[in-house]
């Protein structure tokens, strides 16, 4: 940590403490309102002016799983735990290769993988629907898998690259020297220190996969519906529904805050495609 | 938060002098990885150039037409409505966003106390569903009942009891708020962790020759942070044009046409007016632009901040 600061002493240290503090409160306060809108009862929620004071109701979770919306929690859960996990096999490899070894047109490539990144999610769903239309992939589990390869895969490969040059090639190079094979070098040495690298990359990717929408609205949406697709369903023909949709809401909320304080520093990491090493 | 890419000179990251493995052995590596990209990015871009290029309504491909789709889009003044909006749309969050983020990366720079909580907590409307972020602000500004829209919007008289989303002139700036909202602490991070990075001695140097707090961040701090600024501001710039799902839930794109980003008017195209064609020629100029501003990232990125 290189501190560069202009403040001596505790004082001045507590009054930036508090301004950030207060601005994480004045920020985060529509999370913290869309809570209590969980236990809110109906007249609570559309009193003006806005009371503060309630009797706290658990009738908008008895709906919520008289719905069955632990099926779209579920089937969220499972998506993205199968579309990691592939992720982490196939572009583990992949990341490492891009990291070590020279290759003819490498640098295209490359780019290819941060263009397939940051091509907007609007653009392949049109192809993706027409395609899944034909092969019979539209509305299943495997055909979500596969179109969540693009945003996920092209960006655990980019990002786990940066983590795998962080290595020092100084040990992998003495492991050959020893006569280690690749596999054994990978294994033995490459790994352990990648692990940390690996996991965080993946964890970003599962929160990408979770709080996907347009892919799981537009190709999904009947048989594979996922948390963030069922919100919409709560607006319904007697009225939305914002008690269940706050309920939603934060249970989609949880993995994510699960995940930031897991990975910390790697966020900017990840979320900067590793420009910016946190 | 340790350094930025530029510390470590690259020339350490070069290939392996091992020379016992086959020439083919990193193209057996990365060959997964490739055929699984080219399946789900090269054919469906292929695809949609060649759905562009044909009459296709009502999801029935039928007869090549040549550059038609292209001409009736560019012909179409919802089209350069759309563009317009994102400009707009980029242009006002973006550079609001970067100011924000900046000085919010400044001050987390002090002497703040229990940073490893605060930051992660900060992280969080950046880092949620934007479908959820989208859900927030629909609660927060709901007409009459949205706790912003009471206690704030109606009580400095800004609008009556609807809301801000249903009104033509002020939805999209209620988009940009949103964004703004969801994507600052994404800046602020970003900066917060390349100040962090900046070697001291300069700082030293400047406290020896006595410069004061705003000649050191204009003389030092700016001058060594510009290139990383460049990249994220680049980043985000890219990124913000994309915006999709808070806009889908929040408007729609209306009313009427008012908040109709790209992105939303191709998607209403294909799956609310089925005129394909045309919804796949906009999908293709529009990833033509964003071909062209990944390469200006990239390159950017690896000259200025050396990183990649």
């Amino acid at each position: 940590m290189s501190d560069v600061s202009n403040t001596k002493g505790t004082t001045g240290g507590l009054i930036w403490t508090g301004t950030v503090v207060a601005y994480a409160a004045v920020v985060l306060f529509p999370i913290f309102w869309m809570a209590l809108m969980m236990f809110m009862p109906n007249d609570a929620m559309f009193a003006r002016p806005t009371v503060w004071t309630f009797t706290p109701t658990l009738a908008h979770f008895e709906y919520v799983i008289e719905q069955g919306f632990y099926w779209n929690l579920v089937t969220s859960f499972l998506l993205c735990l199968v579309s990691t996990a592939l992720v982490v096999v196939i572009g583990t490899p992949a990341a490492y290769a891009f990291a070590r070894f020279e290759m003819k047109l490498k640098d295209d490539l490359f780019l290819f993988i941060l263009a397939t990144r940051m091509a907007p999610p609007v653009c392949l769903v049109i192809p993706f629907y027409f395609i899944f239309a034909k092969v019979g992939l539209l509305d299943t589990f495997a055909g979500l898998t596969l179109a969540y390869m693009t945003f996920n895969l092209s960006f655990y490969v980019w990002v786990l690259r940066s983590f795998c040059r962080d290595l020092p090639v100084e040990l992998e190079e003495a492991a050959a020297l020893e006569g280690w094979s690749r596999a054994q070098i990978f294994r033995r040495v490459v790994f352990p220190l990648l692990r940390n690298g690996i996991v965080a990359t993946a964890v970003l990717c599962f929160i990408f996969a979770w709080n996907e929408f347009l892919f799981a609205f537009m190709l999904g949406g009947e048989t594979v519906q996922t948390l963030p697709v069922s919100i919409p369903k709560l607006i319904t023909s007697q009225g939305v529904r914002w008690g269940e949709m706050a309920v939603v809401g934060i249970t989609a909320l949880l993995p994510v805050l699960t995940a930031v304080f897991i990975l910390q520093r790697h966020i900017v990491r990840g979320l900067t495609l590793g420009a910016v090493k946190g | 938060m340790t350094t930025v890419s530029d510390a470590v000179p690259v020339d350490m990251h070069g290939a392996l002098p091992a020379p016992r493995e086959r020439f083919w052995y990193p193209y057996l590596l990365i060959a997964p990885s490739m055929i699984t990209l080219t399946v789900v990015s090269l054919i469906p871009f292929i695809y949609t150039v060649y759905l562009s290029l044909h009459a296709a309504k009502f999801g029935r491909v039928t007869e090549f037409i040549g550059v038609d789709n292209y001409i009736q889009l560019l012909t179409d003044g919802r089209f350069w409505n759309s563009i317009g909006i994102a400009l707009v749309f980029v242009g006002i969050a973006v550079p609001i966003e970067f100011m924000l983020g900046l000085a919010g990366a400044l001050v987390l720079n002090q002497q703040i106390r229990g940073r490893s909580i605060l930051i992660p907590l900060l992280f969080m409307p950046t880092m949620m569903a934007p479908i959820v972020v989208g859900l927030l602000w629909k609660i927060m500004l709901a007409g009459s009942w949205g706790f912003i829209s009471y206690n704030v919007l109606e009580r400095f008289h800004l609008i009556g009891q609807t809301s801000v989303f249903a009104s033509p002139d002020l939805a999209l700036y209620a988009l940009i708020f949103v964004d703004i909202w969801q994507w600052t602490p994404f800046m602020m991070l970003a900066f917060f962790a390349g100040l962090q990075a900046l070697p001291l001695g300069p700082y030293r140097a400047a406290a020896v020759d006595g410069a004061n707090g705003v000649q050191i961040f204009f003389n030092i701090t700016l001058p060594m942070l510009t290139p990383l600024l460049v990249v994220i501001g680049l980043l985000r710039f890219i990124d913000a044009f994309k915006v999709f799902d808070t806009v889908f839930v929040l408007t729609g794109g209306g009313p009427g046409i008012a908040t109709e980003t790209p992105s939303i008017l191709a998607n209403k195209m294909t799956f609310e007016f089925w005129n394909i064609g045309e919804a796949s020629a906009l999908a293709v100029l529009v990833w033509i632009a964003f071909f062209a501003f990944c390469n200006i990232f990239y390159q950017v990125a690896k000259k200025r901040l050396n990183a990649f």
